[in-house]
């Protein structure tokens, strides 16, 4: 990796928004293509933090900030594309909310903020939502994936019902859906069919990425 | 062959062969190592979990001579959890005559140190009550709980909204002002109730709201001994691992986001914890013998490196006890005695 790279990279793991934008203006000045930083540089920055907060080495306040340096810098260098390209993973489309009669979305928040850090296109459809709401949005967007967080056990049953709906349309198998809160276990997943278990913001990420590797 | 009948984490039965017991036992272990930096268990205490798990009896226990005391903390909520409407003070008289305990603990069904400031007055006047009625050492307890300390439950800006706005420093602020607030509470309780005849504070579930919580409770701690050196506080800690939602708290020096208990234990003794209370929290979607191993290798170190009293946390959903509202009998015994024998406890 060059020093270019490196120093991307630890500008995210480091939450150094001024070491992140210098690595960018640099880049950009060297007429580079703004994809290769990204891609080399930030998005392994972003997923070593996000493999340091599973561990337990790395905590809430870091990951936001990370996401945020993140973010900046993702924004400048996609500003820098020329017209009509895009990132690599803008292919990989995610329709996101927290089920219906939930209002908890930290981890909601957390999940997209991965999710976008990684390039993939997210449409964020906020908390307490309906799954006829979540499966409209993800027809119109043509999502690959519907992500829902249910963080009690009394709306555990949205994903459970998110399931049947889309049986019943015909859409399950064309969208993949990922569920994640914080009393969503692996055998919950299992139970009702979903197609990934998240059991934080990089798990997320890895399992989107296994199952578009797979499709 | 599956001959071997023990439980998931959520209390159902399962069936297992050696070989699958034996797997189940190293991965515990391995996800102990990974995650906590402990060091394996031994292939005694391997092979000692392998008997212990295939033996046929329903309740074992520990030989004659070894038993340990028995500790309940938050006594007179959990007779009520299980519709049982007997008042406070019977329902400690219960815990002592009829269920073993060698101590036993008031508490408030808010189980709060917040909550208790306009009716501690009360809570002393059924503390002398029960204490007239029981003989042994009784705590007053509650938690620290920091969660109350935030809008809409308490004054200060809630970190929970701001982090995600990227507010982080605002964030960390309110984290700093909140433990300021709860020390002052923890204080003004244990103070009165100790002065009303407590033989002993519990400040239980410390870490529930992360690192703050914990440095909550240090400082607490802290100011109360050095002013009752007298003073026996136990410390029970909400889980194996503190989460760091501050992430950059320190105390004595160390950073308090991600210890684990052997760490968390030093701290409490330096600060003048009378009895530590390791929690190790039990995934309900792994198996008995998975939870156990990974709960052993955690404490073993932590009651090693102890030289006060260590009571590990061995209820509903702690300890390797499955998450269930009646934790069946026979994953009880069995991991309270492995837990007794193998981490070598002063109490549970």
């Amino acid at each position: 990796m060059s020093d270019i790279f490196e120093l991307a990279a630890k500008s995210v793991l480091e939450q150094d928004a001024d070491l992140a934008m210098e690595q960018v203006k640099k880049h950009l000045d060297s007429g580079e293509s703004p994809m290769i930083l990204m891609e080399q540089g930030f998005i392994p920055g972003i997923n070593k933090v996000g493999e340091l907060f599973s561990a337990g080495k790395l905590f809430l306040p870091e990951l936001m900030m990370a996401a945020d340096v993140m973010s900046q810098a993702s924004e400048k260098l996609m500003g820098a594309l020329p017209p009509g390209s895009k990132s690599e993973n803008a292919d990989i489309i995610i329709t996101a909310a927290t089920v219906k009669g939930d209002i908890h979305d930290i981890g909601k928040g957390i999940g997209i903020a991965m999710f976008r850090a990684n390039g993939f296109t997210v449409y964020d459809m906020g908390r307490d939502r309906a799954n006829e709401d979540i499966i409209d949005d993800a027809v119109k967007h043509n999502s690959n994936f519907i992500a829902t967080s249910a963080l009690l056990t009394t709306t555990l049953g949205e994903q459970k019902q998110l399931e049947e709906m889309l049986k019943k349309a015909g859409l399950k198998g064309k969208i993949k859906t990922m569920v994640a809160g914080a009393p969503v276990t692996p055998r919950w997943a299992s139970r009702i069919g979903a197609d990934i278990y998240a059991e934080n913001a990089h798990e997320g990420v890895v399992g989107i990425k296994k199952a578009m590797a797979a499709a | 062959m599956s001959n071997i009948v023990t439980r998931m984490g959520d209390g159902s039965m399962l069936e297992m062969s050696e070989k699958e017991l034996r797997e189940d036992i190293e991965a515990g272990i391995e996800e102990a190592v990974d995650k906590g930096g402990v060091p394996p268990l031994t292939q005694d205490e391997i092979e000692y979990l392998v008997e212990l798990f295939k033996r046929k009896e329903r309740i074992v226990g520990v030989e004659m001579g070894n038993e340990v005391i028995l500790t309940y903390d938050a006594a007179t909520l959990k007779i009520k959890r299980h519709s049982l409407f007997e008042d406070r003070v019977n329902s400690l008289a219960i815990y002592e005559r009829l269920l073993g305990a060698d101590t036993t603990e008031l508490c408030h069904v808010d189980y709060s140190y917040k909550m208790l400031k306009p009716i501690v007055s009360y809570e002393a006047g059924t503390l002398e009550q029960a204490l007239s009625v029981t003989h042994a050492p009784m705590f007053y307890g509650a938690m620290p709980n920091l969660g109350l300390y935030t809008q809409p439950d308490g004054p200060f800006p809630n970190p929970m909204e701001l982090l995600p706005q990227g507010k982080i420093k605002e964030g960390r602020a309110a984290y700093d002002e909140m433990v300021a607030s709860a020390v002052e509470d923890i204080v003004f309780i244990a103070e009165t109730m100790w002065e009303a005849g407590a033989d002993g504070i519990n400040l239980d579930t410390v870490g529930a709201s992360g690192d703050p919580d914990f440095k909550a409770s240090l400082l607490a701690v802290e100011k109360l001994t050095a002013k009752y050196p007298e003073m026996a506080i136990e410390m029970g800690m909400a889980g194996e691992f503190v989460l760091g939602m501050h992430g950059e708290m320190y105390h004595d020096d160390q950073r308090l986001a991600g210890l684990y208990p052997t760490e968390q234990l030093k701290l409490a003794e330096k600060a003048g914890v009378a009895i530590f209370g390791p929690v190790v929290n039990t995934n309900n979607t792994e198996s008995t013998p998975w939870n156990l191993a990974r709960t052993i290798a955690l404490i073993k170190p932590c009651s090693e490196a102890a030289t006060i009293p260590v009571h590990a946390n061995m209820g509903m959903g702690v300890g390797a006890v499955p998450v269930t509202d009646y934790p069946p009998v026979d994953i009880v015994s069995r991991v309270s005695k492995a837990m007794v024998e193998l981490c070598r406890l002063d109490g549970l």
